[in-house]
């Protein structure tokens, strides 16, 4: 209740926000003399207009030198600042060349920036811990702004990085609001497959993904991994996103980099005029691709034939399609019934931020709310908002910065995705309403899809992150500062189970009705006393770094499932149930500590080493096995530097060669596995609450350790207008914790034990960036980031006798597939054949699954184009990835069957024939359901070509000339996401490869963005 | 003097960092053990939370595992695999395969039942384990728990092995070990069972150790005793269990009247399984009952209606009958309470005294004992209105008891499916009644992922 009115009222209040910034507008724009430099008491004035010798130029900083003072300018390239005749002004711009002007007795100071395209190796990047220039970094580290963010109508963090970021394979598992996306940084580590996430931190504190939700609720409508937090934070709040990948980078993260690490950076106050920003779009959503299924006259003749093939005359009673009982005229799309709604999608927020030199601030809120394809009233909806304030004191010495996000999460949905029975209904099922209006079922002949809406899914999310950085600068070459994060997650999902659900044949009524509810919530927080030092020497530049860490999350949850209810309308109340039963109500507490250092040594800005390393505590493993360490060496040449260079070869304006080796780890086992404990299950059995064994125990389990090489070459050509990066790395992952599979007869699924297993990734990365024109009304720029990546299993010992011996194979990918081998149908009898290895005359899975099948992609990547003309500017981005995919043809449906099918499958067996589908079967035919169920769905023909090229984002957007509206800029733009897609892909979404789940959508909008 | 000032705070900061890595690297990652989750040790410290850990094992088998009425449980699913229950369904339902004889072994039902069935048997073992060494519960309270224990071990074993023929018999919570176990053959399997059921004898109270009879006392592992030496064909052995349950008068009670040997406090019934809510009935009637036809998934199968004599009390009060005015449509109506009723009054029924009688009968034709054979059938015909059995001979008694077993029996756990492999019979009387009936079809494919992870669990069952 509490949190319900917490979540009510934070929306509330955003919206109150949005209004206000909406109606200052106006306001505003009446008046135009809101500059803050005018409050300052100075001797004279000086003026000026910005420009980049095409338009004015807003934003750029204009300083005092050797003063604390600065002035930002203002949509039409205008700045103020007060200064003597004797001072220097700054002029600075990222991307523009930095200009010193003497003012003399001037009062009126013009001034025409130069673009300076070695200026983004200026760019200071976000290192965690430290930041570093990006053209002296020795680390690998993959970085998107808000530039890039901006232009995807999207609502989870990790949509944005896909196809933006080399060696980052990001997919999405399913359309459904809300859901999960699954991410991969240089391949898969861990043999388990949960596993594999990244570390996120979110302006330094640690923000953990873990899925909140319970299955048992969550399952049929979100599947795994479910709920993801990650949908709690507003990418539109976030200014930069920098993936580290690499040892140099991770190892200072320990146990935590193994998989890398993403640090999210949400946006800042900046100096200058309080300035108001409003930002909104709406769209629609359409899911990305369906199947291509066959029509009432193909279904019904494929079922006539089917039966006769089984040799049934008479059709069964229960043969609805065929036997008359189903109006065989009828034909319904399922597909555009059930999923081929349209979503409706708006979004806006808005923004106040400014400051002066010593205190900045940012206030930001924003609302998004979409509706789903489905059939039914659903919605997914979000509201947040995000804060932060600077301060420094006036001598520089004590700083201190304060950022908040908050955001209300609301998924009210369907309890189950309709896709399955979308693709799987007969053409000719009979109609979903009667004359009555009511949900039709036909006399029991089949289960209305419908019904499915009668149960409903509702979670809502509320989720806080609060930083804050405290620091004190003793020396000007030391200082110290504590970074002090909390967490603050709640979720709180129901789902209503009514009777209705049910057909009414049965006669049950409210009394079994159900309804489960989850509440779950997780509270983190993190210290970190960190204390650096730098010093400059004859012999380099030295910097140095020394902290600690310590963290704790608790997290707790509490299951119930009311049941028995006098109505239904009574159904969310658990208080009006018969029976509450509690499914699980657990709670656990995580506990880690660290300490960690950085060694920085730089020669000249030409040589640079970068030490690493940590020492880590955690609470998952036995007392004997708490503690490792971990650390990494990197070090990087920029030789366009040397003389040789910049006097010969003066067309390479930028040249670095960098490698690092080093080690880190992995905890991600989930919490008190070691111990040998019982858990309530649940149930109860005359009033004893049940108790069971929580799982089989292994005492003895350790570190996971993962060991990164990566060497690589960063070029720029042309005053950069040609940059080019090549990366080459190889990560070696040994002592695997996983939960090594049992067979049943052990009682339980799997063991948490540390695998002596190896498995390596390597990769080769690639990234190249063009500026193709850069003229004064046309400007074209393209990146491309293509990455290779493979993955293999190097060593396990006695693979042969363990439990893995039918699923990896020493010398090939973890992903692989061990499968028969699809030979054919066979031309007498029209069943499909397969290769018998070891011609036994039978085909048995360990003997006869030989066939090697990875779904590891050969390669993916993304080409992006930015053109801009004059106002107009398009962005369009290509998504690609090249491998194969788990087809149609492992879906579960026998040719035959009374579900309907894709069109290719009319190409049945005619007798000599030996491709196509095999002859049809209504079920009766054991050798055919066999041939299907036990070899074709496990065969090397239930894999096939699932790669794909697809226009992933596409951005267009217009800016009202200057002229039109002489104080606010205004920005009209179009994007689209998904727009389109070729593929061979034998299925519906080459993405999420599925047939029980939504694909992805495709979504166009438009919006305005003001900016006063 | 700022010089001095500075030292300090580098001091002060050195030292509280210092102090921040000396408890994080000591003590700061000790965590206890959450509130909701309690060690192996302490459970069997003390008699009340062993005993949580022993019912768990009940309230998982009627809900879900095996025995349950629940779809995913025998009762329906030999229904179809067998002659009871005719499939309706259109939509590929989890009763298809069963009800065409198509099990496969990548079938996830198939996999869902071994892996239940085996993490109760685990259960049971831990239970065995951990009451043993248990230092906190009492000798005579101990006996009972393990009693317990090795009952439900034997129970569910018995169950496997008729299911999946050779299986592994699993006596230890040790992964290792049971991670490579071998299969066993019936033979061997028996007598294990029977070993750790005249154990649970032993240990067992007469009394049930609670309310209602839904935790299994001394007699309950007699009749089990009894059903097994009747599979094992030891008639004398099946006879004297048969017999110590028939003659404790004082517990059993013949029910006379047909509408009440369903009823939770029915003096017939030997173990029966409570639902977990107070209110709810049997899972059963919830599977099996429609309203209105055709059938949303079974319905009983006409052979099975055609099976009952035309005065048969049966074929009207534990069958319902459905029609549209044009078809006619039958469901099991021994369970008649689908929706919740407030105080139950239905509980699921595992072992009834008219299945002891039908054992001794059966026992006693085997062993000669005619008249003593047909006095027990003819308790089972008298009370649903029938005459007297007109067999006299062996051989038509024994005709006469697998149709008895039929009639009375039909739909509860799989009775008629065992009958027909037991009487040698059930070719014949498949073939004929079901399309697509091989006789590899007897055994229940073992799950394909159990034999890729254990391949001491090889060669696959015969046809699959």
């Amino acid at each position: 209740m509490k949190n319900y009115s917490l979540s009510k009222g934070i929306r509330a209040m955003a919206y109150s926000f949005i209004l206000g910034v909406s109606l200052l507008s106006s306001s505003i724009s009446a008046n135009n003399i809101l500059d803050y430099s005018t409050v300052q008491q100075q001797p004279s004035k000086i003026t000026g207009t910005i420009t980049d010798g095409v338009g004015p130029l807003p934003g750029v900083t204009i300083a005092v030198k050797g003063k604390s003072l600065t002035a930002i300018s203002d949509y039409n390239g205008e700045y103020l600042i007060a200064a003597n005749p004797s001072d220097v002004l700054v002029f600075s711009f990222m991307g523009f060349k930095t200009v010193e002007i003497r003012i003399s007795l001037q009062k009126i100071v013009n001034v025409e920036l130069k673009e300076d395209a070695t200026a983004l190796q200026e760019v200071k990047i976000n290192a965690g811990y430290y930041s570093v220039k990006e053209s002296e970094r020795t680390g690998s580290i993959a970085r998107i702004t808000a530039d890039d963010i901006e232009k995807q109508p999207v609502t989870n963090v990790l949509a944005t990085m896909q196809g933006r970021m080399a060696g980052v394979n990001i997919t999405q598992t399913t359309g459904v609001p809300g859901g999960g996306f699954e991410i991969q940084i240089r391949g898969q580590n861990s043999i388990r497959t949960d596993g594999n996430a990244p570390l996120y931190i979110i302006d330094g504190v640690p923000y953990s993904t873990q899925n909140l939700g319970n299955d048992i609720i969550s399952g049929s409508i979100l599947p795994a991994p479910g709920i993801s937090p990650l949908n709690s934070i507003n990418p539109s709040d976030i200014e930069s996103i920098e993936i580290l990948k690499d040892a140099d980078a991770t190892s200072i993260y320990g146990s935590r980099g193994a998989n890398g690490v993403v640090l999210l950076t949400t946006k800042k106050g900046k100096l200058g005029k309080t300035a108001f920003s409003i930002n909104t779009y709406s769209g629609t959503a359409k899911v990305t691709r369906t199947l291509d299924l066959m029509n009432t006259a193909q279904y019904l003749s494929m079922r006539e034939k089917a039966f006769a093939n089984d040799g049934i005359i008479q059709y069964p009673s229960w043969a609805y399609d065929v036997n008359g009982t189903w109006d065989k005229n009828r034909y319904t799309d399922w597909q555009k019934e059930l999923i081929g709604g349209t979503a409706y999608t708006r979004s806006i927020d808005a923004a106040i931020s400014g400051g002066n030199n010593t205190t900045q601030f940012i206030i930001r809120a924003s609302n998004f709310n979409q509706t789903t394809v489905f059939p039914g009233d659903f919605a997914y909806g979000k509201t947040a908002l995000h804060f932060n304030i600077n301060h420094i004191s006036d001598n520089d010495k004590f700083n201190v910065s304060l950022s908040g996000n908050y955001s209300a999460d609301k998924n009210n949905i369907l309890g189950t995705d309709l896709t399955l029975e979308a693709s799987q209904l007969a053409p000719n099922a009979p109609a979903l309403y009667d004359d009555k209006g009511e949900l039709n079922w036909e006399n029991s002949t089949w289960k209305n899809p419908l019904r499915l809406l009668e149960s409903k899914y509702l979670a809502k999310t509320n989720t806080l992150v609060a930083g804050s950085t405290i620091g004190y600068n003793i020396a000007p070459s030391l200082e110290f500062k504590t970074t002090l994060g909390y967490t603050n997650t709640h979720l709180d999902e129901s789902k209503t189970v009514p009777s209705t659900i049910y057909n009414p044949a049965y006669g049950l009524d409210s009394s079994i009705s159900s309804f489960y509810t989850n509440k779950s919530g997780q509270q983190s927080w993190n210290v970190e006393p960190q204390l650096s030092w730098h010093e400059s020497f004859g012999f380099g530049t030295i910097k140095t770094l020394a902290g600690a860490t310590i963290q704790e999350s608790a997290s707790e949850s509490l299951g119930l499932n009311a049941s028995g209810f006098s109505s239904n309308s009574l159904i969310t109340n658990s208080a009006a149930a018969a029976n509450v039963q509690v499914l699980n109500n657990t709670n656990g507490l995580y506990r880690y500590s660290a300490i960690f250092g950085r060694i920085n040594y730089s020669l000249n800005d030409k040589y640079f080493l970068n030490i690493t390393g940590r020492r880590d505590g955690s609470s998952r493993f036995g007392p004997d096995n708490r503690f490792a360490n971990f650390g990494a060496v990197g070090a990087a040449w920029l030789f366009a530097r040397e003389n040789l260079i910049t006097e010969k070869y003066s067309c390479i304006s930028f040249g670095k060669l960098r490698g690092s080796y080093g080690s880190t780890g992995s905890d991600q086992i989930g919490d008190y596995q070691f111990m040998n404990t019982y858990i309530s299950s649940g149930g109860s059995y005359q009033g004893i609450v049940g108790l069971e064994p929580a799982r089989l125990y292994n005492p003895d389990f350790s570190w996971e350790t993962n060991k990164k090489l990566e060497m690589a070459l960063e070029l720029g050509l042309l005053k950069d207008r040609i940059f080019i990066t090549t990366a080459h790395y190889r990560n070696k992952s040994s002592n695997q914790l996983v939960g090594i599979p049992l067979p049943g007869t052990t009682g339980f699924p799997s063991i948490q034990s540390n695998l002596n297993a190896t498995v390596e990734n390597t990769g080769w990365e690639f990234e190249l960036r063009t500026v193709n024109f850069q003229k004064k009304e046309f400007r074209w720029s393209t990146s491309l980031n293509f990455s290779v990546a493979k993955n293999k299993l190097l060593a396990f010992p006695n693979l042969a006798g363990s439990t893995y011996a039918s699923q990896y194979v020493i010398g090939e990918p973890l992903d692989i597939h061990l499968v028969y081998h699809f030979t054919g149908i066979n031309p007498e009898t029209g069943i499909y054949q397969f290769e018998d290895y070891n011609d036994d005359g039978t085909l048995t899975p360990l003997e006869d699954r030989q066939r090697k099948v990875s779904t590891n992609p050969d390669y993916f990547g993304g080409l992006n184009n930015s053109l801009s003309y004059k106002n107009w500017q398009l962005d369009f981005l290509f998504q690609f990835v090249k491998q194969l995919g788990f087809n149609y043809n492992g879906s579960g449906v026998v040719p035959g069957a009374g579900n309907n099918q894709p069109v290719s499958n009319l190409n049945s067996w005619q007798p000599g024939q030996t491709n196509g589908v095999q002859l049809y079967t209504a079920g009766f035919n054991d050798e055919a359901v066999n041939a299907y169920y036990s070899y074709y769905s496990y065969s090397d023909a239930a894999f096939s070509d699932a790669s794909f090229i697809r226009l992933k984002n596409l951005s267009l957007s217009y800016t009202l000339p200057q002229s039109w509206l002489n104080v606010a800029s205004c920005r009209l733009y179009l994007q689209g996401q998904n727009l389109f897609t070729i593929t061979r892909f034998n299925g519906a979404d080459p993405e999420n490869q599925s047939f029980g789940k939504l694909p992805p959508l495709r979504v166009m909008t438009m919006g305005i963005q003001l900016n006063f | 003097m700022k010089n001095i000032a500075k030292r300090r705070i580098v001091f002060l900061i050195a030292t509280v960092i210092g102090l921040i890595m000396f408890i994080s690297c000591e003590s700061f990652v000790d965590i206890e053990i959450p509130n909701s989750q309690l060690t192996a040790e302490n459970v069997f410290k003390d008699r009340a939370t062993a005993q949580a850990a022993l019912v768990n094992n009940y309230m998982k088998m009627q809900s879900n595992v095996l025995v349950t009425g629940n779809f995913n449980g025998i009762s329906n699913l030999l229904g179809n695999y067998a002659d009871e229950l005719n499939y309706y369904g259109i939509d590929g339902q989890r009763e298809e395969a069963f009800y065409k004889n198509v099990v496969l072994p990548t079938n996830s039902t198939i996999s869902e039942i071994w892996n239940n069935t085996y993490n109760l048997i685990y259960a049971s073992n831990a239970i065995i384990e951990g009451v043993t060494v248990s230092t906190g519960i009492l000798p005579n309270e101990k006996g009972q728990l393990i009693g317990e224990a090795l009952f439900l071990r034997a129970y569910l074993h018995f169950y496997l092995v008729n299911l999946f023929g050779n299986i592994p018999y699993v006596t230890t919570t040790d992964f290792r070990l049971n991670s490579t176990i071998v299969k066993k053959a019936p033979a061997e399997l028996y007598s294990l069972i029977i070993e750790d059921l005249e154990n649970a004898k032993l240990l067992m109270p007469d009394e049930y150790p609670s309310d209602e009879r839904v935790r299994p006392n001394k007699s309950v592992a007699k009749a089990l005793l009894a059903r097994v030496n009747l599979y094992t064909e030891n008639w004398g052995a099946a006879e004297a269990e048969a017999n110590s349950i028939i003659n404790n008068t004082s517990l059993y009670e013949w029910v006379d009247d047909i509408d009440k040997v369903f009823l939770k406090d029915s003096p017939g019934t030997i173990w029966q399984l409570i639902p977990q809510f107070s209110g709810n009935n049997t899972f059963e009637a919830q599977s099996f009952i429609f309203l209105t036809g055709p059938p949303p998934v079974s319905g009983l199968n006409n052979s099975l209606i055609e099976s009952f004599e035309p005065e048969d009390l049966r074929r009207d009060h534990w069958v319902g009958t459905v029609s549209d005015g044009l078809d006619r449509w039958y469901f099991a109506n021994k369970y008649k309470e689908n929706n919740n009723t407030g105080s139950s009054r239905e509980y699921s029924i595992l072992f009834r005294l008219e299945e002891i009688y039908l054992i001794r009968a059966e026992a006693r034709t085997h062993l000669g004992n005619i008249s003593g054979a047909q006095e027990d059938l003819n308790k089972i015909r008298h009370r649903a209105g029938l005459s007297d059995t007109p067999a006299v001979t062996q051989p038509e008694l024994l005709q006469a008891i697998l149709k008895e077993r039929q009639v009375e029996l039909f739909t509860e756990l799989g009775h008629r499916w065992f009958d027909l492999k037991r009487f040698g019979v059930i070719n014949e009387v498949l073939q004929t009644r079901k399309t697509g009936w091989n006789s590899t079809d007897v055994l229940w494919p073992l799950p394909q992922s159990e034999l890729l992870l254990n391949q001491n669990l090889l060669p696959q069952n015969p046809g699959y």
